[in-house]
């Protein structure tokens, strides 16, 4: 096999540790405290989030010489308080599988030559440049990740929208949370939650909407249990396509058909409305109406037919999606009006839910004495009407006017550990400026070109492609060359056989990453990188929390940062005006600079020192202090003191937030009689996204080590599938052999089959289907057909 | 009900042994006759390193881990002894807790790529007393470790380690905690938010 080779070839190298500098050593011992940051054991300790998910939880870091040796909860940091899960425990390993990527290495016909990082870097700029001039900035590409650390986005957004001209920079949270952004900005004009995780500890009811936090946000699973504990009355409610973990733990468990949740929040709008449970109050002086287009005609799936518009297979594939809304003022009374059509009965009819589950939804959004907190990620966002669902679940908070208070508020979780700091808040994503600033605005354009220090009209005010438009378009040619950072798109894209590339076709892609994977394997050069505590970095988790590390031990062979890497690559285009700072001393002024964006706009990031000294702060920032509920009086600096709650970041609303009405819409793929089953994809507790990382931690991969097909015991006994046989699952779009799981962790409705993407041998993704969201452009993986084969 | 599922080796996380060992604190290694493993060895076995959380070194039983690793530990017909839990109020968080968050199953022996990691080392070492006749104090960590009886009592406790006198349950009264281990760094608390 290819890889292997591959494999074989990087593994050749020796590990060449260098010792632990010392300045490092003394910056360690300076953080640690004043009882010296080394132990008895000689170990120095220093603090770190956690690599892996959005919760985002303190780690305490063991070094002995010059190795990671050790992991403990970090007692100090008020997100876990000593707390992780099995991932967390066991953080080290994953820095030390044997095939860490050690030197560059550039593709040679069938084999890899490892070169140096001067030819490296020449040939990016030479590529880079030369598909500039021929082609255009549309013909260049950066695809990064919600787990580029601040410095990695940051410098990456500079050089391509300050430097090259082009906003085709992407991240690969635009297939996790882009849909929570719209939601948030469609509603706030202003992304990201406005409730913390303090809401865990003092909130009475948690709705879970299509969320399997016990896997997926553990530690945050474990403080609401917590919470349960010591208050009785405490209940989770769980709303599902398939029973997980956490449904173990619920008072209430709905269990819906696909893409019905649509119709189940306007149902219990429609009894909050019905029963008179609103606050008119609350509506009259913070929330407007609007409405936005709403025929399915005119918006489609992105997946068929000119600009997507398609709605069937037979419209042939879309090459474009480019779907833009239009609101309009709407009003409590047409409210009324549309929901008409949402009783519970008939909801019930849509979802399978009985209509009792939603009458009982309706009186605890109701009650006011209750404080309640909806909780979603993947299950909401990864869907083809995924704005719509983020705006539903914030809808049933502004119209009772449970939010921005501690304990009731709707709040978005997310997945990767930076999705909020790098991508949402440094605006990673193709449309994008720092702090909520967009390209496609002239005053932003002009403030971050003064901050940039770049010539006005330097940014090109036309957006990017998004992620699914980037891959098709260089699958097409039209993007020349493409860069990938942290992130292992060729298992982690939709409908992966319209990606299937093989080198040499003309277009050049270069993949950053610490270990080889399915993309190295179809890269033409090939990055090794600096991880976690190899490097310094800062992490914004899913409330708003900045959490800064420093290293702690040198990375392996010749491995870098990935900020570093584009750093020179632009120096060698001769854009080193945009990173004018010493080669040994940039982190901190890059920060300094990126802060600058973020102050006076509700947006302040904390001060690098502060960030050296504490286990993070939840911004906005004023003066030191943080904020846990945003647009609440006595909480948030820019409110002032009697205005209750003030949504001041939606100029464009009158400074009030937008309650959207959104309809029920049918999934892009419904299953048939040809394709019988639906099929969701996901994770599992032990595995980080696709398993590059957790699967050469031992304990991890012991624990859970191939991708299954998980399936409800009577399709199984129907089919006569025993557990752990193997199984042929097989779309319209590709198939894929694996062993069944019945009766394991979680367990579909008849109908219905799960599979865990994290097995780069076993890819869900060829089977789902490249439908996206209307206007986040997140692809849906929760909702397509299958069909199930014994072999 | 907690499903706790896992498919499992014929033989958990004991691997054969060279010889046998007679030392008094030792348990027999299942399937292999006649060998012993001390308790320290399997100890370390089960971690990825010290101070990690432990493998389930069983398969599963289909029901709630607190049934069994309660606050006191238990004797399991046809099993064997589930050792008490030693986090703190295991049994009252029963339904409310979720030891899968942190502890998982072992289902296979195969590694995906080789691991050249090599994490600290067991360091069992005894607390160090005031004068002879002082009682010693914590040597370890104690979050996560409230439940002292846990490993310091029962028959699962290592007999290095087991407490004289169980029924004296007030163990800090006396014995105490170190406070840099469980709070090394000293950095200052985060602005606006309350540890406890
Ligand atoms: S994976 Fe998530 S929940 Fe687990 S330790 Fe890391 S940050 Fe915490």
């Amino acid at each position: 096999m290819k890889r292997r080779r591959f494999l074989h070839t990087v593994g050749a190298g020796t590990a060449g540790l260098a010792a632990f500098s010392c300045s490092d050593r003394e910056r360690a011992e300076r953080l640690a405290g004043s009882d010296a940051g080394i132990d008895e054991a000689g170990l120095t300790w220093s603090k770190a989030p956690c690599r892996y998910c959005g919760t985002g939880c303190g780690v305490e870091v063991g070094v002995k010489d010059g190795r990671v040796v050790t992991v403990r909860g970090d007692v100090k940091s008020p997100v876990n308080r000593g707390l992780l899960c099995v991932k967390g425990y066991h953080l080290p390993g994953m820095l030390y599988g044997e095939d860490r990527l050690r030197y560059p290495m550039l593709r040679d016909g069938d084999n890899w030559k490892r070169i140096s990082w001067d030819e490296a870097l020449d040939l990016i700029a030479r590529k880079y440049r030369e598909a500039l001039d021929e082609s255009g900035p549309d013909a260049v590409a950066i695809y990064g990740s919600g787990q580029w650390t601040v410095f990695d986005g940051y410098a990456a957004s500079k050089w391509f929208r300050a430097g090259m001209q082009s906003n085709n920079v992407e991240p690969n949270a635009r297939l996790c949370m882009a849909s929570a952004v719209t939601g948030f900005m469609t509603q706030f004009q202003s992304d990201e939650p406005m409730g913390c995780y303090e809401d865990f500890e003092v909130g009475d009811d948690f709705i879970l909407w299509g969320n399997n936090m016990a896997e997926m946000h553990p530690v945050l699973f474990s403080r609401i249990l917590a919470n349960k504990r010591n208050n009785p009355g405490v209940r989770i409610v769980d709303i599902g396509t398939r029973r997980t973990p956490t449904t173990d733990y619920a008072d209430m468990y709905l269990e819906f058909v696909p893409g019905s949740d649509l119709a189940i929040a306007n149902g219990i709008l429609h009894c909050l409305v019905r029963d008179g449970k609103i606050s008119e109050p609350f509506i009259r002086e913070n929330v407007v109406f609007k409405r936005g287009i709403e025929d399915i005609e005119r918006i489609g799936f992105g997946s068929w037919g000119e600009d997507g518009l398609g709605l069937e297979p037979g419209d042939g594939p879309a090459e474009h999606y480019r779907f833009k809304d239009q609101g309009r003022d709407a009003s409590l009374t047409e409210l009324e009006d549309f929901l008409a059509d949402y009783t519970p009965a008939k909801v019930s009819d849509i979802s399978g839910v009985p209509a009792a589950q939603i009458e009982t939804l309706g009186r605890i959004y109701g009650d006011p004495g209750r404080g309640t907190v909806s909780l979603w990620c993947m299950g909401v966002n990864q869907h083809t009407r995924g704005t719509w669902m983020n705006n539903l679940i914030t809808d049933l908070h502004l119209i009772t006017g449970k939010i921005s208070r501690p304990g009731s508020n709707p709040f978005s979780l997310t997945g990767q550990p930076s999705a909020c700091g790098t991508v949402r808040e440094v605006g990673t994503l193709a449309h994008r400026l720092p702090a909520d600033m967009v390209v496609t605005n002239a005053d932003h354009r002009a403030k971050a070109e003064e901050i940039w220090n770049v010539p006005p009209g330097t940014i090109n005010p036309k957006p990017g492609l998004h992620t699914m438009d980037m891959f098709r378009a260089f699958m097409r040619g039209d993007v020349k060359v493409l860069w990938t950072q942290t992130t292992n798109p060729w298992v982690s894209i939709p409908n992966l056989n319209r990606i299937r590339r093989e080198p040499g076709d003309g277009r050049f892609l270069i993949v950053s990453d610490i270990y080889p994977t399915p993309s190295t394997e179809v890269a033409d050069l090939v990055l090794p990188c600096a991880a976690w505590v190899e490097r310094e970095g800062v992490f914004g988790n899913s409330e708003r929390r900045t959490q800064h590390w420093h290293k702690a031990v040198d990375p392996p062979g010749e491995a870098t940062e990935d900020a570093w890497q584009i750093i020179q690559v632009a120096k060698r285009m001769g854009m080193e005006h945009l990173f004018p700072w010493p080669e040994d001393y940039w982190h901190k002024p890059m920060y300094e600079e990126y802060r600058s964006f973020t102050l006076g706009l509700g947006k302040d990031v904390a001060s690098y020192e502060q960030l050296e000294q504490t286990r993070g702060l939840l911004w906005p920032v004023v003066d030191g202090v943080e904020t846990r509920y945003r647009y609440a009086a006595g909480h948030d600096p820019y409110v002032k003191k009697d205005r209750g709650v003030h949504f001041y970041k939606a100029k464009g609303y009158g400074e009030k937030a937008a309650f959207w009405i959104r309809p029920y819409h049918r999934p892009a793929e419904i299953p048939d009689e040809e394709y019988p089953f639906w099929l969701c994809t996901g994770r599992v507790l032990e595995h980080w996204h696709t398993g590059s990382m957790t699967r050469r931690v031992k304990q991890l991969h012991q624990a859970v080590s191939e991708g299954y097909v998980e399936m409800n015991r009577v399709d199984a006994r129907r089919l006569g599938i025993g557990a752990g046989q193997i199984v042929l699952v097989a779309s319209r779009r590709g198939e894929l052999e694996l062993p069944a799981s019945v009766g394991g962790r979680g367990e579909p409705p008849p109908g219905s089959v799960f599979i865990p993407f994290f097995d780069e041998a076993r890819l869900p993704n060829l089977l789902t289907l490249d439908a996206m969201d209307n206007i986040s452009k997140e692809p849906d993986y929760k909702k397509c057909a299958v069909r199930i084969e014994r072999t | 009900m907690r499903r706790v599922t896992g498919r499992i080796l014929p033989i958990i996380a004991l691997a054969a042994l060279s010889g046998t060992c007679t030392s008094p604190d030792t348990v027999a290694v299942p399937g292999h006759e006649g060998a012993r493993k001390s308790s320290a060895e399997i100890r370390a076995e089960r971690r990825a390193y010290d101070g990690a959380p432990p493998v389930i070194p069983h398969r599963g039983f289909g029901a709630d881990c607190v049934n069994c690793h309660n606050d006191r530990g238990r004797s399991v017909s046809g099993v064997g002894y589930a050792p008490a839990s030693p986090h703190e109020g295991t049994r009252s968080a029963g339904g409310t807790i979720r030891c899968m968050q942190c502890h998982v199953f072992r289902t296979t022996d195969a590694e995906f790529v080789a691991s050249e990691f090599d994490g600290v080392a067991q360091a069992l070492t005894s607390g160090d007393r005031a004068t002879a006749g002082a009682p010693p104090r914590i040597p370890h960590r104690v979050v996560m470790r409230e439940n002292c009886l846990a490993c310091h009592d029962g028959p699962g406790a290592r007999e290095a380690i087991r407490t004289t006198h169980p029924e004296r349950t007030r163990c800090r009264q006396c014995h105490l905690p170190i406070e840099k281990l469980d709070r090394f760094t000293t950095v200052t608390d985060p602005v606006g938010m309350d540890l406890e």
